[in-house]
């Protein structure tokens, strides 16, 4: 027996409660369904439930708590002598046997009181199982019993199984929301380690990034400094070279899209640019990396600039067209809500259809247009792909998009790949960059979302 | 003597795809008299209406066919200029559709798209004119930088008015132009059109027959894309020839 075998045996019998729960309403009222209080599926569903909700309970909190509970009787179990005598062994220790009871290929130290062990902890594991699978159709059966006997004509089944309902739903934002909590906490909290270590001022202030710090005392040279301007700055250069490309582009096809294409024309290119808009950004990235970073490159070669091989330009010139998409349909959807009417009136007026769009139409849709402005450059601020791969990691505090610049997500994944140690300020200081990017991109977001949002009331 | 129309029709069709809407429809416009389109919802009004200005120029699926002149030019001929037409024939539209703009602003873009101003002078005073005419100016001489859209419907669609008075045109549009507005604001824009009345000519539908036999001097009563019966309003209220024409206008039609 294992535990989605038992699943699967509770569906079952909760399948078999819905359809003896239903057949025993219609047969209470023999068919007359206007004498019952609720609809005969949800007598079934109200049985199906009864017999469900107890079962989940268990199966869950088997699945939550066994493994320890399991763990420590195995470990009180042990002979004397192979007791472990610190957190750290006794974690190696189970590790040691849960492989065991795997049966996997060990590292061995197959000792006899480990193999011992883990034939333990085997028998415990499935004993667990059978008796938790009994404990599921023993609660389904009792459950399907009770409920099966209180269906009355006047049993308020309608409201007991919303209720079920309702509580699902609530549940399941609850989850989003705590996961959204979850990990704002383990940012904040793992910032404040840092910031324990490295002054905010330094952080938020500092002109030097250079976060390598000693792993042996006796090196010299690379005490690690902390200040994230250089990063900021790269951050805010590429994303303003970014945006250089996305807005008028993506702005002037969402105007021709909107206001001059036929229809049959944009049933085509609108699906076109939202292929644009699914392309993974990882192929952006080397799109950029090694077509377009070469040819700036080269093109800046023969005009006599230096260039450096992966340039700001490069990474927003690319993030620029990976924007255009998201850009345009937001413009797009201001445009479109602009009424019709505006756009007649102007017309009637003997305005030209440019006059129309550049006096009437965008300052209508300004609004929207600036909230897909704000998105845009949220997107830009968060992208990560492509400045790792284009951008560099020189940290370099410039204003030339020729050099190579370095963006807050791009020292993060450097600062978080390969080996590390958990509690060094290197690490930490990607949660801090990482909370500043959180914030900075939240604020963005409701800056946007609110005045979108004040505009689609205003034409309501 | 036969008065010379300002704008006449002539067996005009239009269809939208292969929808026909309007079926050899022939009319005059008269520059001194309000002419009134009534006629059961989807008969067509709107559609001739539209193309008195080529507003249906925008409408991808729309044909038109026939001959429509203004002051006997033909206004589909391809080198006459659909912008200058619109600033000859203006419209008013049956929602009030102010621009985003302020009061004056509203006023004061079709003049500047015309370049009708030569300075800032010529152009406030075109602006206090046209309020003036569209009876709004005590309203809002005060507050010419709010925004358009902060006022009530009916100032709205008076401000609609002006706006399209601005450009001096020479016949005015209306669609419908008292339907979203409650009976004293409707009042108000009949009086403005009483007002109007001789300096431009107007043509405007209505679903409302006590304010077409009020407003206008000619009606034309369009059923299914047809002008079933035109002449004198009053002729048409109290002894049209068509019987169809009477049962519309006692309310015996359906
Ligand atoms: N943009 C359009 N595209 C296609 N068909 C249209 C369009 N506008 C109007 N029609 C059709 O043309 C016919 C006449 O419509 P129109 O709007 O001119 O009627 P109307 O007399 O103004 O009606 P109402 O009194 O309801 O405003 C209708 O059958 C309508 O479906
Ligand atoms: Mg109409």
């Amino acid at each position: 027996m294992s535990v989605s075998a038992s699943i699967f045996i509770l569906i079952l019998l909760a399948g078999a409660g819905f359809f003896f729960g239903r057949q025993r309403s219609l047969a209470l009222v023999s068919g007359k369904l206007a004498t019952l209080h609720s609809l005969p599926n949800q007598y079934g569903w109200y049985v199906g439930i009864l017999m469900l909700l107890p079962g989940i309970l268990v199966i869950l909190l088997w699945i939550v708590f066994s493994g320890n509970i399991i763990d420590t009787m195995v470990i009180a179990s042990l002979p004397d002598h192979a007791g472990p005598a610190t957190e750290q062994a006794r974690a190696l220790l189970l590790n040691d046997i849960h492989n065991t009871a795997a049966g996997a290929p060990h590292s061995g130290s197959s000792e006899i009181y480990i193999q011992e062990a883990a034939q333990r902890y085997s028998r415990l594991k499935s004993q667990g199982v059978n008796i938790v699978s009994a404990l599921v159709a023993l609660f389904a059966v009792i459950g399907g019993l009770a409920g099966f006997r209180t269906i009355r004509p006047d049993l308020r089944a309608r409201t007991h199984v919303e209720r079920v309902i309702l509580i699902l739903l609530i549940l399941s934002s609850v989850v989003a929301i705590f996961a959204t909590l979850g990990i704002v906490l383990s940012l904040i909290v793992e910032s404040a380690r840092f910031f324990a270590r490295v002054p905010l001022a330094e952080f938020f202030f500092g002109l030097q990034w250079s976060p390598q710090t000693a792993l042996r005392e006796d090196q010299v040279g690379s005490s690690g400094s902390f200040g994230a301007i250089p990063l900021f700055a790269g951050t805010l250069l590429i994303s303003f070279i970014a945006m250089c490309v996305a807005v008028p582009l993506g702005l002037m096809s969402a105007i021709y899209m909107t206001q001059y294409s036929r229809k049959n024309v944009r049933k085509v290119v609108k699906p076109l640019l939202e292929i644009l808009a699914g392309i993974p950004t990882v192929v952006y990235g080397f799109f950029a990396a090694l077509t377009v970073a070469p040819f700036i490159r080269e093109s800046g070669g023969l005009l006599g600039l230096d260039v450096a091989s992966e340039s700001a330009l490069a990474a927003g010139l690319v993030m620029g067209i990976m924007i255009i998409p998201l850009m345009s349909s937001l413009s797009d959807d201001a445009l479109t809500a602009v009424p019709e009417a505006m756009r007649d009136g102007s017309l009637a007026l003997g305005a030209t259809r440019s006059e129309t769009i550049k006096q009437v139409l965008i300052p209508a849709a300004l609004p929207g247009i600036v909230g897909a402005f704000l998105l845009s450059v949220s997107r830009a601020v968060g992208e990560t792909m492509i400045v790792v791969m284009a951008a560099g990691l020189a940290a370099n505090l410039t204003a030339n998009p020729l050099e190579a610049v370095t963006t807050i997500t791009a020292q993060i994944v450097a600062l978080l790949t390969g080996d590390q140690e958990f509690d060094s300020a290197k690490t930490l200081s990607a949660f801090a960059l990482g909370l500043a990017l959180f914030g900075a991109t939240l604020l963005l977001n409701m800056l946007a979302l609110s005045i979108v949002r004040k505009y689609r009331e205003s034409y309501e | 003597m036969e008065k010379t129309p300002k704008m006449q029709a002539t067996n005009v069709h239009v269809y939208y795809g292969d929808n026909h809407a309007i079926n050899k429809v022939s009319l005059d416009v008269f520059a001194e008299d309000v002419t009134a389109l009534i006629g059961p919802s989807g008969c067509g009004k709107s559609t001739f209406l539209r193309c008195l200005n080529r507003m249906n120029d925008s409408i991808a699926s729309a044909r038109v066919e026939g001959k429509i002149t203004l002051d006997q030019q033909d206004i589909y001929d391809p080198k006459i200029d659909v912008v200058q037409l619109r600033a000859r024939v203006g419209m008013v539209f049956q929602k009030p559709n102010p621009f985003p703009k302020s009061i004056y602003d509203n006023i004061a873009y079709g003049p500047r798209i015309h370049g009708l101003a030569r300075n800032g002078e010529e152009m406030d005073e075109m602006v206090i004119t046209s309020l003036q005419k569209a009876g709004l100016w005590e309203e809002v001489k005060d507050r010419l930088e709010a925004p358009g859209t902060a006022l009530s419907g009916g100032q709205q669609q008076r401000l609609c008015i002006a706006r399209a008075i601005a450009v001096n045109p020479e016949v005015i549009l209306m669609d419908e132009p008292c339907s979203a507005l409650d009976p004293i604001a409707t009042a108000k824009i009949e009086e403005l059109i009483e007002d109007l009345r001789g300096r431009f000519a107007i043509v405007i539908v209505t679903h409302n027959m006590q304010q077409a036999a009020r407003v206008s001097q000619k009606t034309a009563f369009f059923h299914l894309g047809e002008v079933i019966e035109y002449g004198d309003t009053a002729d048409i209220f109290t002894n049209p020839e068509k019987e169809k024409t009477k049962d519309y206008i006692t309310g015996r039609y359906g």
